[in-house]
């Protein structure tokens, strides 16, 4: 049976949080592929190279966790970015950041991010709520077949580690 | 001798004829002049009828004449009483002009004493109109000032929210890492139990600094934001907050009551905020043994002097209550635990930074009002917020 890997792209500035996002995949049961960027220029950069191969194979990722805080570039401005391009605008996009703010959370929201969830202190929290936010794509992708996954509903937009439990 | 006694008689009948003659030709004039008499009288009588007449009417005329000079002289006589009592107003009238001269001439003396006041209050209002020209330069440099000092103060206000809101970010990250390393070492089974509880206490301190910076932040933001007043329903933003504190609400098996809420002219994301800090609350201090009860509800009142010396009985006011059944605490702290930092537990007992009631009273400012708390210890708590239903 062929392994289909998960192509996960992960935009963040901050090497403990790079790190964590690694070790949270170690011992998943899903199989992925990461992918990290470090600022908002390289993370465009980077889907602007993916989008301009497409002729030869498909490597834009199934998934992009994005961080709020990036130099260069932030991710609020990549997210608009990403969901005007035509290429692009079909990519979920996992918004990540260390605080919560409504009204921001709002304008994520109204730009087309997929979810949103702000990173929890304790690691095996951080753990779970990654791998559950990977498994609920993953099945929203194979449910769908086709490659534009729905937006949720605003009350579901963001993920904690309860509420994406009764989402899988 | 007879002969001459016929002599002297023929002489005597001759002039005695004569005599007769005479006598007789007077007799005729004396006819002819009686007939002309007698003419002339019926003449004379003629006229006299005429004149009769005339005598007649002239004397109906003369009686008429009579009665109309009686008239007239009854009309002179009354005229003559009416000339008199004019004469005695003209005296009277005469007495009071003089007078009224004399009052005239007063008057004018007044008058060129009060002109002459007049002429000094002028140039006193001269002076008063320069110096005010200088004190209106004067107040358009002070307006100028102010609207420079209001200037700086919003970009002041804007450089401070944006500081805040950087530096309560910055302060999290290096926080969140401090606690994340320390459930990865938690996780670690080869730590001792010392170990484990050291670690344990360390996390629990980057909580409450977490918290803390929370509770600043939105501290910070009621203060230094806009204030924009929209018709809300207070039944959402109830809604709203129970669905934040949905887990704890839960936990403590609470319930909430809310049914009698209307709207209100309010800053909704604060009151928002004013509202979960107060069910937080309730829900934080309720009673072990007894599941939570948090009744919310809301109604107009005219001012009543005898709550407040800061309502006005002539002002309607929205009056919100949030009642709970909690520990409550002693009446003598009810204006202590609105101020920043202070907590009336230690942090062992009852976590939590000692802003939440600081906010609370911030927001209640900010809608022009006032929030009174009552309470006794064991008996729950009231929080009564009243703010101008006109807002």
């Amino acid at each position: 049976m062929k392994v289909v890997k998960l192509n996960i792209l992960l935009a963040d500035d901050d090497t403990d949080d790079c790190l964590f996002f690694e070790e949270a995949l170690i011992g998943f049961q899903i199989s992925t592929h990461l992918t990290t960027v470090n600022d908002g220029e390289q993370l465009m950069q980077l889907l602007a190279d993916e989008v301009n191969a497409q002729n030869n194979l498909p490597v834009l990722p199934d998934v992009l966790f994005l961080d709020i805080n990036m130099p260069r570039k932030n991710g609020k401005e990549c997210l608009a970015e990403i969901k005007l391009n035509n290429k692009l605008k079909y990519l979920p996009v996992i918004m990540f950041s260390t605080s919560y703010e409504k009204e921001v959370v709002d304008k994520l929201y109204k730009h087309g991010a997929h979810y949103f969830i702000r990173k929890p202190p304790e690691f095996l929290v951080f753990k779970k709520v990654i791998q559950q936010t990977i498994a609920l794509i993953a099945q929203e992708l194979t449910k769908n077949r086709s490659v534009n996954i729905s937006q949720p509903k605003r009350d579901d937009f963001v993920l904690t580690v309860q509420n994406s439990l009764t989402s899988t | 001798m007879i002969e001459q006694e016929l002599s002297i008689v023929r002489q005597e009948l001759y002039l005695q004829r004569e005599e007769n003659a005479k006598m007789e030709l007077e007799l005729i004039n004396a006819k002819n002049e009686l007939l002309f008499l007698r003419e002339e009288k019926g003449k004379r009588a003629a006229e006299l009828g005429i004149a009769n007449i005339e005598f007649v009417y002239e004397d109906n005329e003369k009686g008429k004449r009579a009665a109309e000079l009686s008239i007239a002289n009854k009309e002179l006589i009354f005229q003559n009483i009416e000339k008199e009592k004019r004469a005695a107003e003209l005296s009277i009238a005469n007495k009071e002009l003089v007078f009224q001269n004399k009052e005239k001439e007063n008057r004018a003396v007044e008058l060129g004493i009060a002109n002459k006041e007049l002429a000094f209050q002028n140039e006193e209002k001269e002076k008063r109109a320069a110096e005010l020209i200088i004190a209106n330069k004067e107040l358009a440099f002070q307006n100028e000032e102010k609207g420079k000092r209001a200037a700086e103060l919003i970009i002041a206000n804007k450089e401070l929210l944006a500081f805040t809101y950087i530096s309560s970010h910055d302060l999290q990250e290096p926080l969140r890492k401090i606690q994340t390393f320390a459930t990865i070492l938690l996780a670690n089974e080869t730590l001792s139990e010392n170990g484990k509880y050291n670690f344990q206490r360390m996390q629990a301190a980057a909580g409450r600094m977490q918290q803390l910076i929370d509770d600043l932040l939105a501290f910070s933001r009621i203060a230094t934001t806009e204030l924009k007043f929209e018709k809300t329903d207070l039944k959402m933003i109830i809604e709203e907050v129970k669905a934040e504190l949905k887990d704890t609400i839960q936990e403590k098996q609470a319930i909430i009551e809310a049914s009698e809420l209307g709207t209100a002219n309010i800053i909704a994301f604060q009151f928002r905020q004013l509202m979960y800090n107060l069910i937080s609350n309730a829900l934080k201090f309720s009673n072990v043994n007894i599941p939570s009860r948090i009744i919310i509800k809301s109604s107009i009142v005219l001012g009543d002097k005898s709550i407040s010396e800061k309502l006005s009985p002539k002002k309607n006011y929205c009056l919100i209550t949030v009642k709970d059944n909690g520990i409550g605490f002693e009446s003598h702290f009810s204006e202590r635990i609105f101020e920043v930092f202070q907590k009336l537990h230690g942090k062992e007992v009852y976590g939590g930074t000692g802003i939440g009631l600081a906010i609370v009273k911030k927001i209640v400012e900010n809608h022009n009002g006032i929030i009174i708390a009552t309470s006794e210890l064991n008996k729950g708590a009231t929080f009564d917020v009243y703010f101008p239903a006109d807002n």
